[in-house]
């Protein structure tokens, strides 16, 4: 590398300082469009069905919509927290990551419970999730939802992941690529939210942990929305909006299943080009509960299973993240 | 950045320095980074502590993964315990039929013209490329990863090998015909003793090509302790401090060993009469 010439020393030390004050910035302004996160899950469905029927938009008048889908809730608290997205679908295991890590973040309402089941590949001895032992366990991402049921499922049954010195192995595998990683035997076992659990089922692999044995009896949330405080903070009238949209299509979904499950479908078809077989969505539909309540309680204890699973050190008291 | 142990007298960049003078300045530049970090992180505030922590956070981070006594601590300790195991076996590997393969390829033309080529082509691949293969080939698994470090830390072992042979001298190579050395033994008592120099700065550039292929093939394929998973739990919780220290880590250890092996390296090269000392 060629020598800096002396007198521009100065000058590319405080282009670096320039450089390093490019701080990122969230408008706290009357928006004018609307970011909104959320996977192409049915455990999203309320967001699938407000999207399908045009009830964020019409709910929003002339604010845009800008609907995001993620793979995992990773890439969309990465996002979340680069404030990228205003408004977002998520599980409880990103919220309370949120919450935990200081960024602005309010919990509106809840989404959906259960809803998540443990499938074990069909060649493979596991009938219990004591055989989990020894074997490789996929979840859609580490430190996600189903990751922190998995390891307190295991902890239950005495056993813990080969990281934190036990037997069994959990690898991050994205959820609609579970299908292939079973079948090309690169995983034994995954612990998946609907509808890909279903579709498991569907390839002959066996359920061996429905939605009510993975955690709390099946009431446990699997997914609620959140909001960026900032933007909350700036538009009220817009989140109120949002809100009644997120009940009226939480409503549909729980008054006429089978429309609901059409447009969960056409959703699905036009986000990720797969098309449900209408079983495998009924048999999903059937193991998740939609609601609009978020239960406190479950929240707090999803915070204490982040900490024994090593993710977070503390606690955090998750009161004042409720929206009031 | 990173800090030399036994600073190089010889380097270029470093020549007519002392060697207090060097480490004075690299003291005082590690200090004004650190300087500048903790301005724009603590001070002034310029990025939430989620995007960007400041050094107390990341040293916090530290302590508690290297000797930290909770339950969940220590587990960048054990991290690293599982990485370099991992490079360690993979470089020797490496090295053990990168070596073979390049004494074969000095020996044989042939061999040379086409598995050379090959080779120096396959080099131009990223080896995170190779990772999407492995998993396929050998499943989410310790052998998908020393597949990949195996093949990064081989190839430029057998290009330096077989380089280093041609590069000798061709008065050595015309001296040792002369005394009635042929062939192998031309190759072994020969050849070999006279390219020591070349053939170290070849293991040199494997070690670094292991190391940064390792990091790759641990990030995708979490699921054992390893300083890659340390960086997906990161990620994947949001904990840009644990992110940052993990990343300091591979930094350090990638340094140490580099400087370890260049300190080897010069003083071959000094005894060989190649570098020019003060």
């Amino acid at each position: 590398m060629k020598k800096l010439h002396r007198s521009s020393r100065p000058t590319a030390f405080l282009a670096l300082i320039g450089l390093l004050t490019l701080a990122p910035h969230t408008s706290a302004q009357q928006a004018t469009t609307v970011r909104l996160g959320f996977f192409p899950n049915l455990t999203h469905a309320p967001a699938l069905v407000g999207l399908e029927r045009g009830l964020f938009q019409k709910a929003l008048g002339n604010v845009k919509l800008d609907p995001r889908h993620f793979a995992s809730g990773t890439t969309l608290t990465e996002a979340f927290a680069a404030g990228q997205i205003d408004i977002a679908y998520v599980g409880p295991g990103p919220a309370i990551t949120a919450a935990t890590r200081g960024m602005p973040v309010q919990f509106l309402a809840g989404a959906s419970e259960a809803g998540a089941v443990l499938v074990a590949r069909k060649d493979t001895p596991i009938r219990s999730y004591k055989d989990l032992s020894g074997k490789i366990v996929a979840v859609p991402s580490l430190g996600n939802t189903q990751d922190i049921s998995l390891r307190h499922l295991l902890s239950e049954q005495g056993l813990k992941s080969r990281a934190d010195g036990g037997t069994v192995t959990v690898v991050p595998v994205p959820p609609a690529d579970t299908v292939s990683a079973l079948a090309g035997r690169r995983a034994d076992a995954a612990l998946v939210p609907e509808p890909w659990g279903a579709a498991l089922e569907a390839k002959g692999h066996r359920v061996i942990g429905t939605e009510k044995t993975v955690w709390r009896g099946g009431k446990y949330p699997t997914t609620l929305v959140i909001v960026n405080a900032r933007f909350a903070q700036a538009n009220p009238a817009l989140v109120a909006s949002f809100l009644k949209a997120h009940a009226s299509a939480v409503a549909f979904l729980v008054k006429s299943p089978a429309a609901a499950q059409t447009a969960v479908n056409a959703q699905m078809d036009k986000l990720t080009g797969e098309k449900l077989d209408v079983r495998v969505l009924q048999r999903a539909f059937a193991r998740t509960r939609f609601t609009t309540i978020l239960d406190p309680e479950a929240m707090r204890e999803y915070a204490i299973l982040n900490v024994n699973a090593g993710y977070a050190r503390s606690v955090p008291d998750l009161a004042p993240f409720f929206r009031k | 950045m990173t800090t030399r142990l036994n600073p190089d007298l010889t380097r270029p960049e470093t020549r007519g320095l002392s060697r207090w003078q060097v480490l004075s300045w690299q003291v005082s530049g590690l200090a004004l980074i650190l300087a500048i970090w903790w301005l724009v992180t603590d001070i002034l505030k310029l990025y939430p502590p989620y995007v960007f922590p400041g050094p107390k956070a990341v040293w916090t981070e530290i302590s508690y993964g290297l000797w930290g006594t909770g339950p969940q601590d220590g587990k960048l300790l054990a991290a690293i315990a599982g990485s370099l195991r991992r490079v360690l076996t993979g470089y020797l590997v490496a090295v053990v039929l990168g070596g073979l393969t390049g004494l074969l390829m000095g020996a044989w033309l042939p061999l040379r013209a086409t598995l050379g080529a090959y080779l120096t082509g396959l080099q131009s691949i990223p080896s995170i490329a190779f990772v999407p293969f492995a998993i396929l080939f050998f499943g989410l698994n310790e052998r998908a990863v020393l597949f990949v470090v195996i093949l990064e830390g081989f190839i430029p072992v057998a290009l330096a090998v077989s380089g280093a042979l041609l590069n000798v001298p061709p008065a050595l190579r015309i001296a040792g015909r002369t005394l009635g050395a042929r062939g192998l033994a031309l190759t072994w008592r020969v050849l070999l003793p006279a390219s020591v120099p070349n053939l170290l700065t070849g293991l040199r550039t494997a070690w670094s090509f292991a190391w940064r292929a390792l990091v790759g093939g641990e990030l995708l394929i979490a699921g054992a302790k390893s300083l890659g998973e340390q960086l997906e739990v990161g990620r994947n919780t949001a904990n840009v401090a644990l992110v940052l220290s993990t990343i300091i880590i591979i930094g350090l250890i990638g340094g140490l060993f580099d400087s370890l092996l260049r300190a080897v390296e010069t003083r071959v090269r000094r005894d060989y009469g190649l570098e020019v000392t003060q």
